[in-house]
């Protein structure tokens, strides 16, 4: 087991960027008031200009790398070599957070390239914890685990999602990566109480949160929510956001838009959005230590 | 439930046209059918994979429109699914695959402007390389330079092509004149690609030092590349082909033939 509080250096207790390619330049130019900048590790597994643009960003911002394609719930295991590349990428970027889905994508050697949906059975848990081991092994560092956005339910599934991820946190010690749109979204999806699910999440394990704007899809008459990252957070996933804080406490904080992407501006805005409610957090926080 | 990896199997076969009972046999409906939950999935799946094509053979999708390219891809992806995690790396054999798509025959110059585009994208994302000192072969002795091979830079890529595949591609970039007239007839080209700095670039080559570099890519020796040269122009001019090669820093490694050259 590797990981545990102790381990856990963090990204800042502020709001960062999801930093995507439109805006590479713009924030290599300008250096925009941004706490931390995260971006998608298999973005960066080869050479380039897109590797040397980190490279020039990590002396002004702490870097989060999000991985999307380790695959931690593929019963055939993480591909080795696919760590390999993310523990190299580490070591070039240090990033402050390393985190991955709970979910899976590839079955006999097709990737699918997506976060597919888990039962969450006793089967499951072993695997994802042999699997977690195994990557916060290979990287040497602890990982955070995020809650996937859900539109489906597996017939067999017996344990709850926040429970699945308090016992994988609890087992293998990694970190818990806590995605407010993916929990409105599922809940929504799949008729929970999204507030529920947040109270029932392992406090000390959340160390980051997401938050990202959702559409809404017409299927068959029933409205589905889509965790499409294109717009502003709605008002209703600021709400839960709040609420989450006021559970764990401030934590450092993402806002995502990975399509239909706007001006740097724009995405700048929503952070400080985030960063207001972090600050009440905060004050909450010192006001407790006092009282 | 069947156990996690049949039932991951079995949706895989879903998402990839496969039948789908298997898959939903396990899955609730929740106020809608279980297919259609497994289909918002499939959706997701194809949408990401084609938008993945877009973005690596955007002139393709210019030349036969969006729509249509959107069918190939569903086609390709079905048949040539990702076989790795990083999307940049994906569709090395979208090139091949146009070639042998029905619907694609009339076009007979796509295949080759798909991969000019291929080529740009490992250009893009290749490993960044220190060139080779030219003083490390100078050390060498004489006679063994017929047996020496060259690694080339590995954003490079040699192409020929039938078609004036560079016109093509230029005049289907955004900011291109949209009066820019084609001649489909004026013949093919002999192109290198590499990066320079952060940038993609490619340009046409004479055919002899194409046929040297293409050999030297191929990890042939000095004898065979200058080989392949000659056969392309008897006034190949190796000292100064080699001259070139160094001082456009292409070559990064080299080693030595076991085969001999002169047998």
């Amino acid at each position: 087991m590797i990981g545990g509080d102790a381990d856990r250096v963090g990204a800042p207790a502020a709001a960062g960027i999801g930093l995507r390619a439109p805006h590479v330049h713009e924030v290599i130019d300008t250096r925009p008031p941004t706490a931390w900048l995260e971006v998608h590790a298999e973005n960066y597994l080869g050479g380039g200009p897109a590797l040397r643009s980190l490279d020039q960003l990590r002396p002004s911002y702490p870097i989060s790398l999000h991985a999307v394609g380790l695959s931690l719930g593929t019963a055939d295991g993480p591909n080795p070599r696919h760590l390999e590349r993310l523990a190299a990428l580490i070591g070039r970027v240090e990033p402050v957070l390393v985190s991955e889905h709970l979910s899976w994508s590839i079955a006999g050697g097709v990737y699918f390239n997506h976060l597919l949906p888990l039962p969450y059975t006793d089967e499951s848990l072993a695997l994802l914890c042999r699997n977690v081991d195994q990557t916060q092994i290979a990287l040497g560092r602890q990982i955070l685990i995020e809650n996937p956005s859900s539109y489906l339910r597996f017939r067999d599934s017996p344990i709850p999602e926040p429970e699945f991820l308090a016992e994988l946190a609890r087992r293998t010690g990694c970190g818990l990566l806590c995605d407010v749109n993916n929990i409105y979204v599922s809940a929504h999806n799949l008729g929970f109480d999204a507030m529920v699910y947040v109270d029932a999440l392992p406090r000390a394990s959340v160390g980051e949160i997401h938050v990202a704007g959702h559409a809404r899809n017409d299927a068959d008459g029933l409205t589905i929510l889509i965790d499409d990252h294109g717009s502003r957070v709605s008002p209703d996933v600021w709400q839960l956001y709040a609420h989450a804080l006021s559970r764990f406490g401030p934590v450092a904080t993402l806002v995502e838009w990975d399509t239909d992407i706007p001006t740097l501006d724009t995405l700048l805005a929503e952070a400080c959005v985030a960063d207001g409610l972090l600050y009440g957090a905060r004050l909450r926080t010192s006001h407790a230590a006092i009282a | 439930m069947p156990p996690l990896r049949e039932m991951q199997a079995t949706f895989c076969d879903a998402l990839l046209g496969g039948p789908v009972d298997p898959a939903v046999m396990h899955v609730l409906g929740d106020g809608l059918t279980p297919e259609a939950r497994v289909d918002i999935y499939r959706h997701h799946v194809f949408t990401t994979l084609t938008a993945a094509l877009q973005a690596t053979f955007p002139v393709v999708c210019r030349l036969v429109h969006e729509r249509f390219f959107g069918y190939a891809a569903d086609q390709y992806i079905r048949a040539h699914p990702p076989t790795g995690p990083c999307l940049f790396e994906y569709g090395s054999s979208f090139p091949a695959f146009l070639a042998g798509f029905e619907p694609c025959r009339p076009l007979q110059y796509l295949p080759d402007v798909a991969q000019l585009e291929w080529a740009l994208n490992v250009a893009t994302h290749a490993d960044e390389k220190v060139p080779l000192d030219l003083a490390k072969i100078s050390r060498l002795p004489v006679e063994d330079l017929p047996r020496l091979t060259l690694r080339l830079d590995p954003s490079v890529s040699l192409l020929t092509s039938a078609w004036p595949i560079a016109q093509i591609w230029r005049a289907n970039q955004l900011d291109a004149d949209a009066n820019a007239r084609v001649d489909l007839a004026s013949g093919g080209v002999f192109l290198e690609v590499r990066r320079l700095g952060d940038d993609a670039v490619f340009r046409p080559l004479d055919p002899a030092p194409h046929a040297f570099r293409s050999a030297l890519s191929r990890q042939c020796c000095l004898a065979e590349a200058t080989g392949a040269a000659f056969e392309s122009d008897n006034a190949f001019d190796l000292p100064q082909a080699l001259r070139d090669l160094f001082a456009e820093r292409l070559a990064v490694d080299y080693g030595m033939s076991s085969l001999d050259p002169t047998a």
